[in-house]
């Protein structure tokens, strides 16, 4: 069946075949960020935003998504202009295998765009859907608490090239709006 | 380990440290090490190893746009899945598989079966290890015998995934069961259910004895240990239960097969092991190792459940009777009832202590339950006695036995720790509860028994085989005994306000290896550019490690240039020079010491082109900031201009080349301290964990960032072995797990903070000083948390995991 979808600020109709969860259609179309570790729902390797809300893609039936708005971790930031939350992510070694980062990530973002000054106890429980195997959490928490740092200062942010959260890029930023993932 | 060697040592002893022994073994392990003058370098003078570099593939992965094995499927327009058929049923024979329905689908590339010509005949074990493994080849690919629900039986490769799922449960498969056994006490009677007979198995281990269900049985004594515990001394007897813990890497295996326009196999995997996968793929398929090459690219963890080839002859074999490329990817299920897990043991210690509080005897045995099959089984076990027992390295009376035993259960396997977390809960458990009987503090008692430097450690050679007979050259057990304390508040710990709450802290010391001794081996090359710039290959496997980080920055330490200015390429068989792969903590300590001779072997020639164009002798001359400068003149030329030179000059050229290859008998052990801070409810026995510090020996730490990382992650790992069920099983041995929400993998909000600290000692058979990390602080928290309950409220927790329920069951003993 067809689907009507934005992703990452680009329209597009995408086929998704019978018994396909949304995470394997972002996959399919070339997103790879879209990871999938579990058999569907539970480790929140696939965190997206839709129409503003982070959910589990792997979680979500095609069809319910449907004409909605969808931000994958391409919509941040680019491996030379990296989002606040994704350098405070390398800056903090939270990162090892790496699989489980692009949902937290989003998870992260999603945290700080409606709460932007959290508690450690706000960013566990932000995070506590989001497997991680390798880290402990440890580096991660730090992580985030040390991005809410970085993006409440106005001056850290501009030196991060830092983009207002959840959002897709405006167009005409170089980076393009969804960091070079699709074709414009 | 011979198969027929029923006692103790291989060298027949059974002395203990008398002083003979001592001059006699000085020569063969010197306390002094000939370490090259280069290896030693104080911490300012470290240009690149000491730094917290930025993880060179993180941006790459804070993006998404990193490329595990699954993320290749839109690079093979005509790739068919996998899917696998399973036992349904714990042990029998399967007497009829109906292909057919499957067959006629619409979609279905190819249905095989064990008759199927594709699907190789011959056994094998899936343990990645060094040939012969030392681990029975008791398994097939497809299996008519089947021995605990989950073993496979068919595979269908099919045009799209669900296509693959529907046949794959269109399949039919008869059974004639047999009777089956999950328990290994039960397993081991002579009357038990047998899963093997006699002569079925090849390369068997020693002290098999399939009649009773045992795959192995291994033992070493040093001194006396019965006349030990006979004599007037304080006898303590323990037991202590694990659980099967799943590795619960967030990438699940993943697995693809093709066969080139070379006509090659390739096998693009999430593999701990390349090396020793193709030589596997080459002995089951009959397929000459040249023509396999079998690649890694970004791993999504492995914790050593990639340390085997689990799935790789699946894709392989269906992708032979497909001509197309296949992609097997496990499903979560599969990964807790059909990869591998932690073997659960349980394991007795025993200990005979003077008035005086002096170890006279330590004495453990351990019972392993490996499953229905034997990778990794008899090794495992060997660790439980020969990583954790050393730590007290001056006992002199040693013994530790072990029997693995077969059950109808899924297949356990190599795990991060490997047998070291079995051992250190016993062991550690136990002298805690020695100590606070002999009312010693528990900390001081382990302070003045453990380790030293110096100290020539028999223990972990007593068994032969894996681990060797040692000279201990670093140990920071006594400083990460005191910054741990002074961490987690040990001298001024405040009790609650409220009466029913108790708080405590608990202690537990750990030692590990760093790679095994005597069975390793790493290869390195580096290639300079003309720009000066370089390309690192190396066999070394980055799982999501750091490695080619470490690596990176221990080239640039040796070039004397940016870690930015080197291209790393590892773990691709046809590219990259051997390596037995990232295991029993070897990769820093083998693959890097590797990366760092061919740096040399590089360096040597630079600094030869650097001679001419300077027109100075090379012995003046050194490496650093992107030149080659002289120390007496203080004249410099840059890498670029040697590179052009060397690739372009007039009168000779030469490509600069570095080659490095390293093995070793040393096997250092790093060092662990580990404290839990608990407060427990007397009256619902209900615990809360403030905080876990544990500080780590790890020799140098290359990459500090990088190092604190892999403690926080192996300690969080550890946590989940003292408060989690694991993987747990019904009465047929059917895992009762089948996704994240339910496996009890403790979540962010249910990880207490984790505090890691690095004491830095120097190794000096290390590269730069290092030894290992990532294992080490896997193996504590289970018996640090048990100690620190019975700190808190006096009763004590052996079988894990550690649970409300548990304590205040122990509470209502006491109090009725």
């Amino acid at each position: 069946m067809d689907i009507e979808l934005t992703i990452n600020g680009e329209r597009t109709i995408v086929e998704a075949g019978s018994g396909d969860d949304l995470a394997t259609v972002l996959r399919q179309h070339g997103y790879i960020g879209v990871k999938c570790g579990c058999d569907g729902g539970t480790c929140g390797a696939s965190k997206v935003f839709v129409d503003g809300e982070v959910r589990m893609a792997c979680g979500m039936a095609p069809a319910d998504a449907n004409g909605s708005e969808i931000l994958t971790v391409a919509a941040l930031g680019t491996q030379d202009d990296l989002h606040p939350v994704q350098q405070a992510f390398v800056d903090n070694f939270a990162v090892q295998c790496g699989f489980c980062i692009p949902g937290m990530v989003m998870q992260a973002v999603a945290l700080l765009d409606s709460n932007p000054d959290p508690t450690e106890r706000e960013v566990r429980e932000a995070l506590d859907d989001n497997v991680c195997r390798c880290t402990g959490y440890q580096k991660p928490v730090e992580a985030v608490l040390d991005a809410a740092g970085r993006m409440q200062g106005e001056q850290s942010v501009a030196a991060d090239g830092g983009q207002p959260v959840g959002t897709p890029r405006e167009e005409g930023d170089a980076a393009g709006c969804c960091g070079g993932e699709c074709d414009e | 380990m011979s198969d027929d060697d029923e006692t103790a040592r291989p060298d027949g002893g059974t002395a203990s440290q008398s002083e003979t022994v001592e001059d006699e073994r000085s020569e063969e392990h010197p306390l002094e090490w000939d370490e090259p003058e280069n290896n030693d370098k104080a911490p300012d003078e470290r240009d690149s190893v000491s730094h917290r570099a930025e993880k060179y593939d993180d941006r790459k992965l804070v993006t998404g746009q990193a490329k595990y094995t699954a993320d290749y499927e839109e690079r093979y327009p005509d790739l068919a899945y996998a899917a696998v058929v399973r036992s349904e049923i714990p042990h029998g024979r399967v007497t009829d598989i109906d292909t057919s329905a499957a067959e006629a689908m619409d979609g279905v590339e190819a249905v095989l079966t064990p008759e199927s010509d594709a699907v190789p005949d011959a056994k094998y074990t899936s343990a990645g290890q060094s040939y012969p493994e030392p681990s029975p080849w008791d398994m097939h690919v497809l299996n008519e015998h089947v021995r605990y629900i989950g073993d496979p039986i068919a595979a269908v490769a099919a045009e799209d995934r669900a296509t693959a799922t529907t046949a794959v449960e269109a399949i039919e498969v008869s059974y004639e069961e047999d009777d089956y056994v999950t328990d290994p006490e039960e397993a081991f009677d002579a009357d038990a259910p047998q899963l093997f007979e006699d002569g079925e198995v090849e390369n068997e281990i020693v002290g098999h004895d399939y009649d009773r269900n045992r795959m192995a049985h291994i033992e070493g004594e040093l001194g006396d240990v019965d006349a030990a515990l006979d004599g007037e001394t304080h006898v303590h007897e323990t037991e202590w239960e694990t659980i099967r813990q799943s590795h619960a890497n967030v990438e699940k295996h993943t697995s693809l097969a093709y066969t080139n326009e070379d006509d090659r196999h390739v096998l693009i995997t999430s593999t701990q092991v390349p090396n020793h996968t193709r030589r596997q793929l080459a002995h089951l398929f009959d397929i000459p190792i040249r023509d396999i090459r079998v690649t890694k690219p970004r791993v999504g963890g492995g914790f050593g459940g990639k340390q085997a080839m689990v799935v790789e002859p699946i894709p392989l074999a269906l992708s032979l009777a497909t001509d197309r490329p296949v992609l097997y990817e496990a499903s979560r299920e599969e990964e807790f009832y059909a990869m591998r897990s932690r073997h659960p043991m349980k394991v007795r210690a025993k200990t005979a202590v003077t008035d005086d509080g002096d170890i006279e005897a330590i004495d453990i045995y351990a019972l392993s339950n490996t499953g229905a099959y034997g990778s990794h089984g008899m090794t495992v076990a060997g660790n439980v006695g020969s990583k954790p027992m050393p730590l007290y390295s001056k006992v002199p009376n040693a013994r530790f036995e072990a029997d693995i035993v077969h059950t109808n259960t899924p297949q356990t396997g190599a795990m991060r720790g490997y047998g070291a977390p079995q051992g250190t809960l016993a062991l550690e458990g136990h002298l805690d509860e020695v100590a606070r009987d002999l009312g010693l503090d528990p900390v001081e008692f382990r302070r003045r028994h453990h380790m030293e430097v110096g100290d020539l450690d028999e223990i972990a050679g007593m068994m032969g085989g894996e681990g060797a007979e040692r000279r201990i050259r670093s140990c920071g057990l006594d400083e990460c005994i005191e910054r741990g304390k002074e961490a987690i508040g040990y001298d001024d710990l405040e009790q609650p306000a409220a009466d029913h709450l108790h708080r405590g802290i608990g202690m537990a010391l750990s030692a590990q290896g760093t790679g095994v001794a005597g069975d390793e081996l790493g290869a390195a090359q580096i290639m300079m550019n003309e720009d000066g710039s370089f390309h690192l290959q190396v066999g070394g496997v980055d799982i999501g490690t750091g490695a080619d980080t470490a690596f990176l920055q221990i080239a640039a330490e040796v070039l004397g240039c940016d870690e930015a200015d080197i291209v790393v390429k590892s773990a691709d068989t046809d590219v990259t020079p051997f390596d037995y792969g990232a295991y029993a903590s070897s990769t820093t300590y083998i693959s890097g010491m590797a990366v760092k001779k061919a740096a040399e072997d590089a360096k040597e020639r630079i600094l030869d082109w650097g001679s001419k164009l300077l027109d100075e002798p090379a012995e003046d001359l050194e490496t650093g900031d992107g030149t080659v400068y002289s120390e007496t003149s203080g004249d410099s030329v840059t890498l670029e201009d040697i590179g052009y030179e060397a690739a372009y000059g007039d009168d000779e050229r030469e490509h600069i080349l570095g080659k490095g290859t390293h093995c070793t008998e040393e096997s250092p052990p790093p060092f662990a301290a580990q404290f839990a801070d608990v407060t427990v409810d007397e009256t619902t026995g209900e615990f809360e964990v403030h905080k876990l510090v544990v500080a780590v020996d790890c020799g140098v730490a290359i990459n500090p960032g990088m190092a604190e990382g892999q403690i926080e992650g192996a300690n969080h790992m550890s946590y989940e072995m003292a408060v989690s069920e694991g993987i747990t099983l019904d009465d047929e041995g059917r895992a009762e797990v089948a996704d994240f929400d339910e496996y009890g993998l403790p979540s962010a909000t249910e990880t207490p903070p984790i505090e890691s600290i690095l004491v830095e000692t120097h190794e000096p058979t290390g590269p730069f000083g290092a030894k290992s990390v990532a294992e080490v602080p896997t193996n504590t928290v289970p018996p640090a948390l048990s100690n620190a309950v019975r700190d808190a409220i006096g009763v004590r927790i052996r079988e894990m995991p550690i649970t409300a329920e548990k304590i205040k069951t122990k509470l209502d003993e006491r109090e009725g």
